[in-house]
């Protein structure tokens, strides 16, 4: 694979973005008419598509806990997402391994407690895959469980950072993600108090440029915590609308 | 299908209604529910479409996405033909028992129904131009994958999915090809092919509004009703899938589920409403897609045609 400047002189990226620009972003709640709350978030050409039922009975006996909700998810990449077409199966290690951080995120921001013996399912489908999958699955789950009224201490907000040329980059897309030579860094914070709930990282990265590249991250979750918010206040007085007729 | 618990009082309720010709929404034993479709949501996918089946925003729903790639002839398949590969996927939010391996049944047999009516299963497609999707002959070919996402099941799964993959076909464009044919030195020749990297210059597929429709017919007591919603799904005695093509051929027949069986003298009748609902479900098909080909150029404007989520559907 020929290398591709990922970041040319003039500070311009492949997609024409600056190093520390976010691409555009655009997410709508209660888009699945059956599920209890569902979002639609896209972030520049990666687009998913979550559902989240609950808290409802759980379906296994033995997943039942009697002091807290259990919390599943379930990650589904069409086969069509990829500009390859590709066929994961349900047990691929990579999904799993999605699906089982996206749970651990929420089990600290979702307030477990007030529904106890219940199971809260939080359904993934990856729609279009252009590079920040994680980061995608976790703001469009935070906004599929705030439709649901699913009680939250606070928004989880994700972004990724990588590192390109001595610059920190911001929000990495296929291309970038996929050069070798780039640190993807997965940062996810509850905004209000800014405790990072999920942290995560893959290839090198020296450690005086970490702070960096993290501070970076965490300026992108805090705008990415107010895209989401208009979204919650779109919704919400969508309907007021519509109770007021 | 996804179960559903009716009391013995309701099911009599659906079963009584229905022989006297009135439905649980109100509908007569033959009216369809209402259908919106859209088309272009997945960029990245050479063709793709959302159809939902079921009045007042609340249905069966599914997102139908077809990819195109090249592949290389191997001795034994056709020579001249590309080819035509369904896969059928159910979402846990569909319903709960679909989650994990759970949806693997149901999966399958969507596939091979899919398979069966838009690919033609193993005796070729009936519409599809596959000789047009050859590239270069005993070389290389195009093979359309046709992945279906099935997100909500409220009854007549299988009418949503022709439908979705119908549309999806239609809105499929695949890059032109260009074949050269070299005559090297001894006299051979040898044809190499091009595939032309412009976004703009696509063609479409042919043959494609030649595939057929499917409309199930549901046996609920004595009588049968078109298009059943989950609870009449529930009571049936069993389920029979008609594809017509719009030369009002039949192109497939499927008796599906573990119902009882029901009387061949009903099959003539049934075969003959199959034709004459599916006229009329082509012309309401086509009415549709040009409506989901206008709101498509509407939302191209930016780069995001994730127009079907975006915007109230």
């Amino acid at each position: 694979m020929s290398r591709q400047e990922l970041l040319s002189p003039e500070g311009l990226r492949v997609d024409g973005r600056r190093a520390n620009e976010l691409r555009r972003i655009s997410c709508r709640a209660s888009v699945l008419n059956s599920a209890d709350g569902s979002a639609y978030y896209e972030q520049g050409n990666t687009k998913v598509l979550v559902a989240v039922y609950g808290p409802r009975e759980p379906r296994n006996r033995s997943l039942t806990q009697h002091d807290q909700a259990a919390i599943n998810v379930e990650f589904n990449v069409a086969p069509f997402s990829t500009s390859e077409r590709r066929k994961r199966s349900k047990g691929d290690k990579r999904l799993l391994e999605i699906s089982s951080f996206v749970k651990q995120t929420f089990e600290g921001a979702i307030q477990t407690a007030i529904y106890p013996r219940s199971q809260i399912d939080i359904y993934i489908h990856l729609l279009q895959h252009d590079g920040g999958t994680l980061e995608a699955c976790i703001n469009a789950a935070t906004l599929a469980l705030v439709d649901a009224g699913i009680s939250m201490v606070d928004y989880v907000c994700a972004c990724t950072a990588g590192f390109v040329d001595d610059t920190p980059v911001l929000d990495l897309n296929f291309v970038e993600e996929s050069s070798i030579e780039t640190p993807d860094l997965t940062v996810a914070i509850l905004p209000r108090n800014g405790n990072i709930a999920l942290l995560q990282m893959e290839s090198k990265l020296h450690s005086s440029k970490l702070e960096d590249v993290m501070e970076l991250a965490i300026e992108g979750c805090k705008h990415i915590h107010r895209k989401l918010d208009q979204a919650v206040l779109a919704t919400a007085n969508d309907l007021a609308e519509k109770l007021s007729h | 299908m996804a179960s559903l618990v009716l009391s013995p009082a309701e099911q009599d309720f659906i079963i009584r209604g229905i022989e006297k010709g009135f439905r649980g929404d109100g509908r007569g034993n033959l009216d369809r529910r209402e259908v919106t479709l859209r088309t272009g949501m997945i960029s990245q996918a050479s063709g793709s479409a959302r159809c939902r089946i079921g009045n007042l925003g609340v249905g069966t729903d599914v997102l139908v996405g077809v990819k195109a790639e090249v592949n290389a002839w191997t001795p034994g398949e056709p020579e001249a033909l590309g080819s035509v590969v369904c896969n059928v996927e159910c979402s846990p939010s569909a319903a709960q028992e679909f989650e994990g391996r759970g949806a693997e049944e149901i999966n399958v047999e969507l596939t091979q129904l899919l398979d069966r009516v838009i690919g033609g299963g193993s005796q070729g497609a009936d519409g599809l131009d596959l000789s047009a999707l050859c590239i270069i002959p005993k070389q290389a070919y195009w093979v359309l994958h046709v992945d279906a996402l099935v997100l909500d099941v409220r009854g007549s799964i299988a009418d949503a999915l022709v439908m979705a993959a119908r549309a999806a076909l239609l809105d499929t464009r695949l890059p032109r090809v260009v074949v050269e044919t070299i005559t090297d030195d001894s006299g051979a020749t040898q044809a190499e092919f091009d595939v032309v990297d412009d976004a703009e210059d696509l063609v479409a597929l042919q043959g494609v509004s030649g595939l057929p429709v499917a409309v199930t017919f549901n046996q609920v007591g004595k009588r049968y009703v078109v298009d059943a919603s989950e609870q009449e799904e529930a009571v049936t005695q069993a389920k029979l899938t008609v594809a017509v093509s719009p030369a009002l051929e039949i192109c497939a027949i499927q008796k599906g589920g573990m119902f009882k069986g029901f009387q061949p003298s009903l099959l003539s009748e049934i075969l003959q409403t199959a034709q004459r609902i599916a006229k009329e479900e082509l012309t309401r098909f086509a009415a549709l897609y040009e409506e989901a080909a206008k709101h498509k150029e509407q939302q191209s404007d930016g780069p995001s045609t994730g127009s079907t989520f975006l915007v109230a559907f």
